[in-house]
């Protein structure tokens, strides 16, 4: 996996990128605002690139401007933003050009490396990793509706996963249990959504989007 | 245009005084004032004298009173007119009164238009303006008769202005009555006398203006401000948005500094841990590469030294523990923390107030941070006592001096700070120095 990191803060870059290294990733440039963070991807073209929200020079939301631009004119790299806080607001203009190949992470995530690396490697497949934190927050901020509501907490448990961009795979490692009672729960959901089989939509993203009032 | 101003430049300041512009602003008030002032005065005082009438009777009271009402908002409206000119005309700068929004019901609401004091005396200036003002276009009158007395010889000769035959000659006018005293022009001349006068009283009436908008002036800001217990409290909203803006911008920094500082490390110190229990592998294993593990970990060991150093800072910088020892002890360590030598004297046999104390102990902090980044010192005067009521702090220099407030030096932040409990701020820091800077708080807020 070839890699660009963002990040204005020089310990975290140069630790980033010995972990990414360390498990055989490329990491093409390291560097600390948004500036060269563009010019970084239309050079080297990474698989995905690592992107604090936070930058100079205002210390707002440089990163996650760089990685609108950068979903829109190199759909080939991935982004996937981390950041101290999670902003409901930017969450949603991220998700807002969809949820191919994007990812939102509270910082701390990295002090877990298996799993954080586990989400880069989502995203840079074109998949999504949502933080929790930004599931939750999302899913709270959504209007309520009622086949929402029918949902059992079980139910909601594994949609809040699915959210969080998990293959049912690994919703069944998290939750502990079968993949054949993930099935089911999914299919459950599924069905009180009101989201029939079609080969024009995929039902998961349907339903995730459901749930996330978007 | 250059020649008259150097020309009047050598003038003595008595015969200056028609050429400033002060004298011609006066004047263009005065002309200004008079018509605003009739109009005014006569609306008023026929809505009062209505309102007056009618409240004599029991049944005409309301409406009585409603004319009153309307007389004292009107009075607002006009002084507001006039405030407006005195602003423009003669640099009269008085702050508005704060505007009257009564509430609640009816009659409550009547009843704090019927009190409103800033109306009320709205009222007492339209109403003595109108004498004033009459004053005022008659000071008008010695410019015009100045300038038309002056002219004298000119219409005679040029214009050819001359008295026909049997009539007594040309009329010498003057602002003061003479009777039958002043003189007639019979002659080309003559005409020289009446341009003497007229000199005279052109020299004259600045002076005379300046007298009577003199009173004017009294008479704005007396009666048109916003009054002294609405000043206090326009004072206090002010001030108190400075304490809430200076809170705001010190937990911003707070946040800053914790985002960029503290948070990195502990984040980079759980990832190497992270990283180093990974390379343990599991329970038994050999360990592959010992050095890299041992690098991890003392990258681990030295971004929590870090955060706890990033911390401490932090903290102090919200309140320095030294600080409930008193602020003796507190300006004690700031003075053998500073790198130019600090000569220290305190005086101070009564505690302040703990806000009062923190305030002091961070403006010595900033100014001596000021004197060691800007002004090139090599000694400093830190000095600290009680005199007159009040807590002194007086920061002395030997540096380069010319400090100014607003000149990104940190020293508009502490002005703001000092306000906020009504305490000052004084620089005194001509160019080449030396820099005095004089806080003064009052010792218990």
């Amino acid at each position: 996996m070839r890699v660009v990191i963002a990040e204005d803060a020089a310990v975290l870059r140069e630790l980033l990128a010995l972990m990414l290294t360390d498990r055989g990733h490329e990491v093409c440039a390291a560097v600390g605002d948004a500036d060269a963070l563009r010019a970084a991807v239309t050079e080297h073209r990474p698989d995905v690139a690592v992107v604090d929200i936070r930058m100079p020079p205002t210390h707002t939301d440089e990163g996650l401007r760089a990685a609108i631009d950068i979903r829109q004119d190199c759909p080939g790299t991935g982004v996937l933003l981390f950041s101290q806080y999670i902003e409901t607001k930017y969450a949603r203009r991220l998700l807002a050009a969809g949820s191919a190949g994007v990812g939102y992470l509270l910082k701390d995530r990295v002090a877990n490396v298996a799993e954080f690396t586990e989400a880069l490697n989502r995203v840079a497949d074109g998949g999504t990793a949502l933080d929790p934190e930004v599931v939750t927050q999302l899913a709270g901020a959504a209007r309520r509706t009622e086949d929402l509501e029918s949902l059992t907490a079980r139910e909601r448990q594994v949609l809040a996963l699915m959210a969080e961009g998990r293959s049912n795979a690994a919703i069944a490692q998290a939750l502990v249990v079968s993949a054949g009672t993930v099935e089911k729960h999914v299919a459950a959901v599924f069905g009180k959504l009101n989201l029939p089989a079609s080969e024009d939509a995929n039902r998961r993203v349907l339903a995730v989007l459901r749930y996330l009032g978007a | 245009m250059r020649d008259t101003h150097t020309g009047a430049a050598r003038l003595p300041g008595v015969l200056r005084a028609p050429l400033t512009r002060r004298a011609w602003w006066e004047a263009a008030y005065c002309l200004a004032g008079f018509p605003l002032a009739l109009v005014g005065f006569v609306l008023v005082v026929v809505l009062l004298a209505l309102g007056a009438g009618l409240t004599v009777s029991l049944v005409g009271a309301v409406l009585g009173l409603l004319f009153v009402v309307v007389s004292t908002g009107l009075a607002r409206a006009l002084a507001a007119a006039h405030r407006g000119l005195a602003a423009n005309l003669l640099g009269e700068r008085v702050a508005p009164p704060p505007q009257l929004r009564p509430t609640g019901r009816v009659f409550a609401r009547l009843d704090a238009r019927l009190r409103d004091a800033a109306g009320w005396r709205s009222v007492a200036y339209v109403l003595a303006k109108l004498p004033v003002a009459a004053v005022q276009w008659y000071a008008l009158t010695w410019w015009v008769t100045g300038l038309l007395n002056l002219s004298a010889p000119l219409r005679w000769a040029v214009f050819a202005q001359r008295p026909h035959p049997g009539q007594e000659g040309m009329p010498t006018i003057t602002p003061i009555p003479a009777g039958g005293g002043a003189p007639h022009s019979t002659s080309f001349a003559g005409t020289f006398v009446a341009a003497a006068i007229g000199a005279a009283t052109l020299l004259a009436a600045p002076w005379v203006t300046r007298g009577i908008v003199a009173v004017d002036r009294w008479l704005v800001r007396a009666l048109l401000g916003p009054g002294e217990l609405a000043q206090r409290v326009r004072n206090l909203e002010e001030t108190r948005a400075l304490a809430v803006d200076d809170s705001a911008a010190l937990l911003r920094r707070l946040e800053r500094d914790l985002h960029d500082g503290a948070q990195v490390r502990l984040v980079a110190l759980a990832m190497s841990l992270d990283m180093a229990r990974e390379r343990l592998g599991a329970d038994g294993e050999p360990v592959a590469d010992p050095d890299r593990l041992r690098r991890l970990i003392e990258t681990a060991h030295t971004n929590a030294t870090e955060a706890l150093t990033e911390l401490r800072d932090l903290s102090r910088g919200i309140h320095p523990p030294v600080l409930d020892d008193g602020l003796p002890d507190a300006l004690a360590t700031l003075a053998a923390r500073s790198t130019v030598p600090v000569e220290l004297a305190v005086d101070i046999p009564e505690r302040p107030t703990p806000a009062i104390e923190t305030i002091a102990y961070f403006c010595a902090a900033e100014l001596l941070t000021n004197v060691i980044k800007h002004s090139g010192a090599r000694r400093v005067v830190l000095r600290a006592s009680l005199e007159e009521g009040l807590l002194r702090l007086r920061v002395t220099d030997d540096g380069r001096g010319g400090a100014t407030v607003g000149a990104g030096s940190g020293l508009t932040g502490l002005v703001q700070r000092v306000r906020t409990v009504d305490g000052t701020l004084d620089i005194t820091s001509p160019q080449g120095g030396p820099t005095s800077v004089t806080v003064s708080l009052p010792p218990h807020a």
